[in-house]
């Protein structure tokens, strides 16, 4: 659980307003979306010269956010159960005998990237900043195919750093906003091409032009083919679910979910062999994590109801004797009535979340749409 | 379609006038020969884009304004001490020349607060006797507890029974309008509201755009409160237009007429009745139809101040008006579709300066 990083401060009434309008079939949003709609963004790649692979997303409202991807190359760690630690001096030996363990040499290790988020006003080691990078990191690493991307050769793998910044102050929970950029900057992210063979010292091609994407590309139709994962942030208030919610929104969420999708590739590529099928529509949907957001709407204060409001009402210079004792009694929680604002209390129920994640994974549902637009961004 | 990426804007470019000489010559001889020379030096005049200021008269800190010594530096300007007689800006904002004068406006600005005006403000802290309130201003405004009506019908003194209850007036985050009563020294502004008008804000829901920031936001105007007819089945609602760029929506609720009509009581024993709802914190139930129309009237705010438009009554009142003829045209839901946002926006404003 995350503690929300800003405190939204509203007016118990406020809040009342916004839970029963969006509450209502079909919501009412405040600023007037249906429920899995986004907030429109413009987004371009590519945006800084001296990384790998850049990008950059910008709301409407002003919330903009930079992802720079750089690699370098470094010295693959032998771990202490793999049997070249044992024949470090016999290295020789161990290549010629490399070529038949091909399978086995593709898995890599986390520690391969490294990921900082850093959020204008607030500190590095802030748990809502880390908690954010760790889950957007999980969802890199949890689809094991990435890390297995950056091996070079059995001694060599690229280390990435991924340098996730939010330029504006976070004006709403950035999580959505970071994971599309963070997307965005892995497509778009090229390494150079590999000059040298096997096991030896790798070289590279110094021609940029050959450098051959993090994420393969369709030779033909210079499509994207595979994708890194993305994290979307899903609520549920009252009976619906809500998309990509505003900081106002987040405020009266019963429950906050980030959901990360990846695109099974193997699952793609065997239907593909299979059947001439358009990659869009083959897209193969896999869920990678769920984490759930702890929403600020369990520390909102509740409404006073007026029955029970000392302020409410003609004859109040004479108080109850209870009132006068204890002026702040009233804060105490009392019964749902109706227009008064009473924050959740209680965990989620499974039914809800099972839906929250269903609404997600659904076949051409919004995953698969926002999949599609971000694959409609230009990242050559 | 739920989301839609674009690609980024291009800056506009300063599009030169196509009689470069003829809109030049009457700023030329009004300054009397001597021009500002504005960097960077491709902009061959201050004024040649006379429609558009924004683009030939914008400034960021630090730029060189001019180096002749004729002109005087007012606001948004300083002039380092190693360099006498040439006018740096000290803001972002526009330059603009009253004789003179060169002082710069900024295109961004909090909001500075004056006597009189009309405001919506959060409480953000509760001291012993008073509260503090955020007014989008550069300091807390404060509102002491001597300067709202109490609870209890008369006009009374306060008693040490209120200054413990509070919170039970107005506690963190609780929205409230006001009127400025008087500013300290430092600009900090004095709130009250003594007045029926003003009090705690319920039934509605809150916008924050920026105030008086290069054309666009909140402007003082004739009436900052009205209440307008909702149309597609929504009742009345009422706009607050805080002058510090918070504005208020909410549904019209008849109130003083009503509990005077229940209770056939004169006009000297309104306050009294008006009193009882005053600190309420619980909103009267809300249909739907009125709650999509306040959703409307949001998203028309919203698409003005981001598009560059003055916020006031009578271009809401245009711009509503405009919103649902657009949802009734190009709305996939008809008049359910409500959002304004990105290019619905654009086409808003678009139609209203079309006209």
């Amino acid at each position: 659980m995350a503690q929300q990083q800003q405190h939204v401060l509203l007016s118990p009434a406020e809040l009342a307003y916004l839970h029963s309008s969006l509450s209502l079939t079909p919501p009412i949003r405040p600023d007037g979306r249906s429920a899995t709609q986004f907030r429109p963004l413009s987004a371009e790649t590519g945006i800084l010269p001296g990384t790998n692979g850049s990008a950059r997303v910008c709301f409407a409202d002003g919330t903009e956010a930079i992802v720079g991807v750089k690699a370098e190359i470094e010295r693959t760690k032998r771990r202490w159960d793999d049997d070249g630690v044992y024949r470090e001096n016999a290295q020789q030996h161990q290549e010629q005998e490399g070529e038949g363990k091909e399978g086995e040499g593709q898995e890599g290790s986390g520690d391969w990237v490294e990921l900082t988020v850093e959020i204008p006003g607030l500190r590095d080691d802030d748990s809502g900043t880390a908690f954010l990078g760790r889950m957007l990191g999980e969802a890199l690493l949890a689809d094991g195919g990435f890390v297995g991307r950056l091996r070079v050769n059995r001694r060599f793998h690229w280390k990435v750093f991924l340098d996730i910044l939010l330029i504006s102050p976070p004006l709403s929970y950035p999580l959505p906003l970071l994971s599309l950029t963070t997307h965005l900057a892995l497509l778009a992210t090229r390494l150079p091409k590999l000059k040298s063979e096997g096991d030896e010292d790798p070289f590279f091609d110094d021609d940029w032009a050959a450098a051959r994407y993090l994420y393969a590309r369709d030779p033909v139709t210079k499509k994207v083919v595979e994708r890194p994962p993305v994290t979307l942030l899903v609520m549920a208030v009252g009976g619906n679910i809500i998309f990509d919610p505003s900081k106002e929104e987040l405020a009266v969420a019963d429950v906050a979910l980030a959901v990360s999708i990846g695109d099974d590739a193997t699952a793609t590529k065997t239907k593909e062999d299979e059947m001439e099928v358009d990659s869009s529509s083959g897209r193969n949907l896999k869920l990678l994590s769920i984490r759930t957001v702890d929403p600020p709407s369990r520390l909102t204060p509740p409404g006073v109801a007026n029955a029970a409001n000392s302020a409410y009402g003609h004859a109040q210079v004479v108080n109850t004797a209870a009132t006068q004792k204890m002026p702040e009694a009233r804060q105490t929680e009392s019964e749902a009535v109706e227009g008064v604002w009473k924050p959740p209390r209680g965990g989620a129920k499974a039914s809800v979340m099972g839906a929250l994640v269903q609404k997600v994974l659904v076949k051409g549902g919004v995953a698969d749409e926002v999949l599609d637009a971000l694959e409609g961004v230009d990242t050559s | 379609m739920p989301i839609t990426i674009l690609p980024p804007k291009q800056t506009p470019q300063p599009s030169l006038p196509p009689h470069d000489i003829d809109s030049d010559s009457d700023s030329s001889s009004s300054n009397g020969g001597a021009d500002l020379s504005l960097s960077p030096p491709s902009r061959k005049s201050h004024n040649n884009n006379n429609n558009n200021p924004l683009f030939t008269n914008l400034v960021t800190p630090g730029t060189l304004i001019t180096p002749d010594p004729q002109w005087m530096r007012g606001h948004g300007t300083y002039i380092p001490p190693s360099h006498p007689h040439t006018i740096f800006s000290s803001l972002a904002g526009i330059t603009t020349r009253t004789n003179k004068l060169i002082s710069v406006t900024p295109l961004r600005s909090r909001y500075t607060p004056e006597v009189g005006d009309l405001v919506v403000g959060r409480i953000i802290e509760v001291q012993a006797k008073r509260w503090k309130v955020d007014i989008n201003s550069t300091t807390l405004a404060s509102l002491p507890l001597s300067a709202i009506n109490l609870p209890g019908g008369i006009l009374r003194k306060r008693t040490e029974t209120d200054e413990l209850q509070i919170r039970t007036f107005f506690s963190e985050g609780d929205l409230l309008v006001a009127e400025v009563q008087s500013l300290f020294q430092d600009g900090a502004a004095v709130l009250h509201t003594r007045s029926l008008k003003y009090g705690k804000l319920r039934n509605g829901l809150f916008v924050a755009v920026s105030g008086q920031s290069g054309g666009s936001g909140v402007v003082r105007s004739r009436r900052q409160v009205w209440t307008m007819e909702g149309r597609n089945g929504g009742g009345k609602m009422d706009v607050i237009l805080g002058v510090n760029g918070y504005v208020w929506i909410s549904k019209h609720v008849e109130t003083i007429a009503k509990e005077l009509e229940q209770k056939h009581m004169g006009i000297t024993n309104m306050e009294e009745n008006v009193s009882a709802g005053v600190y309420s914190s619980q909103n009267d139930g809300i249909d739907g139809g009125t709650m999509r129309e306040m959703a409307r009237l949001r998203g028309v705010v919203v698409a003005l101040v981001e598009n560059g438009c003055r916020v006031d009554e009578d271009m809401i009142l245009r711009g509503y008006e405009e919103a649902c003829e657009m949802a009734l045209m190009m709305g996939e839901g008809g008049v359910e579709d409500v959002y304004l946002g990105g290019e619905r926006g654009e086409e808003l404003v678009r139609g209203l300066r079309g006209r």
